[in-house]
């Protein structure tokens, strides 16, 4: 990882290869993780069928602890989808990383804040979009003049802060994570201290990894509550 | 910069991947999950019914019970009674002929002593007759004699006590 990444241009737009590698990559696991899951359901649930379902009830209880109402029930799909899929972005990326020709080609997609940004934008339209369609367009307006009308800047603000926290907290956690990951290694391959310092890196690694599994799986709950928490106050009239 | 290509390309799979998993995971496992719940539910319910069905039930029996002891009961006491009161009518029937037979007897025995007093009587009055006529020697006319005779053996039986 070190900040230099292939590049195409494709229909006047420039792409980063190694997010949209990462993010198919992923995307691919997510959808055939879940695919096998969620094979052959049973009425009485056996094996990987309970992994599922225990998920769906974990995402289904993010989505409720912020909706407790029926209007929760169309989110439902959307948090699990986006806790896999950043669950596994998280750590994806603590497994592989390819850097080859001085160029970095694999690493986790939600180490790029683009990303980040991506997902939160997609969070954020589906907020804004449902908040419409649930309250109106009326409805819908006077979210930003509630409780009191002299507090709509502020309001307005809060949408662009919602949006780039929920972003960069993803974002932040990540790359931090990777990066230490990169300076660990290059401790252990640096031939500093020998022998001394490739046991010392590797062990470091295998600790580190194991505390950023931890952080990315936190990272992933905390993106989900957000949007969930964030959709909320656009769909839930209190 | 890679900005707008990278989200749009990340928006893209994301759509895809959501629709690919609501089809192929949401979908099926949510479905068996509501089946679930409602079979649940219904077996919830079919418990509880079944529960209140069968203490219904025994409700009913034990009422039953109840009734049917009572009805023992009722049944024994109407024997006693009327076992008592045939036994008290075959007392008084009893007491009652007995009583009769008593009356008759004693009527009978009234009138057999009647009877016995008058031919008594009569036969003093015809020994009477006879020793007089033994005795004076010649036949009193009987029939002449006869009230004379009743009327002594009157005052006699007056004298005596004797009805």
């Amino acid at each position: 990882m070190n900040e230099k990444y292939p590049y195409v241009t494709f229909l006047g737009l420039h792409f980063n290869l190694t997010n949209d590698i990462a993010i198919l990559v992923s995307a691919v696991i997510v959808f055939f993780l879940l695919f096998w899951l969620a094979r052959k359901p049973q009425l009485r649930p056996r094996g990987k069928q309970n992994v599922l379902e225990y998920l769906i009830d974990f995402t289904n209880g993010i989505v409720k602890q912020a909706m407790p109402g029926p209007e929760g029930n169309r989110f439902g799909l959307l948090a699990l989808v986006l806790f896999v899929f950043i669950f596994v972005s998280n750590q994806i990326g603590l497994i592989f990383q390819v850097d080859a020709g001085g160029l970095t080609w694999f690493r986790s997609p939600t180490a790029d804040p683009v990303i980040t940004m991506g997902l939160a934008l997609i969070v954020l339209v589906m907020s804004h979009f449902f908040g419409v369609a649930v309250k109106g367009i009326s409805g819908y307006l006077k979210g930003y003049v509630s409780p009191v009308a002299f507090l709509a800047p502020i309001n307005v603000i809060e949408e662009f802060t919602n949006f780039i926290t929920l972003a960069l907290r993803l974002y932040g956690n990540i790359y931090a994570g990777e990066v230490l990951l990169l300076l660990v290694r290059q401790l252990a391959f640096s031939g500093a201290g020998g022998p001394v310092s490739f046991v010392a890196g590797f062990l470091l690694e295998i600790i580190w990894q194991g505390f950023s599994v931890f952080i990315g799986s936190i990272q992933a709950y905390i993106f989900v509550t957000l949007a969930m928490v964030y959709t909320s106050h656009k769909v839930v009239s209190e | 910069m890679a900005t707008l290509g990278d989200t749009l390309f990340l928006v893209a799979t994301f759509v895809v991947l959501l629709i690919l998993v609501g089809h192929f995971a949401w979908k099926p496992v949510t479905k068996i999950m509501t089946e679930r719940q409602t079979k649940v539910d219904g077996d919830l319910d079919y418990a509880e019914n079944a529960r209140n069905e069968a203490q219904a039930l025994q409700a009913k029996r034990e009422a039953e019970l109840k009734n049917s002891r009572a009805d023992a009961v009722k049944i024994v006491n109407t024997a006693k009674e009327n076992g008592e009161k045939q036994r008290q009518q075959m007392l008084d029937a009893t007491t009652q002929e007995v009583a009769t037979l008593k009356q008759n007897a004693s009527a009978d025995i009234a009138q057999e002593r009647q009877d016995a007093l008058a031919s008594a009587k009569d036969d003093v009055a015809e020994l009477s007759v006879a020793i007089a006529t033994k005795i004076i020697g010649k036949e009193l006319n009987a029939a002449d004699q006869q009230s004379l005779i009743d009327d002594y053996i009157k005052g006699l039986g007056d004298a005596n006590g004797v009805d």
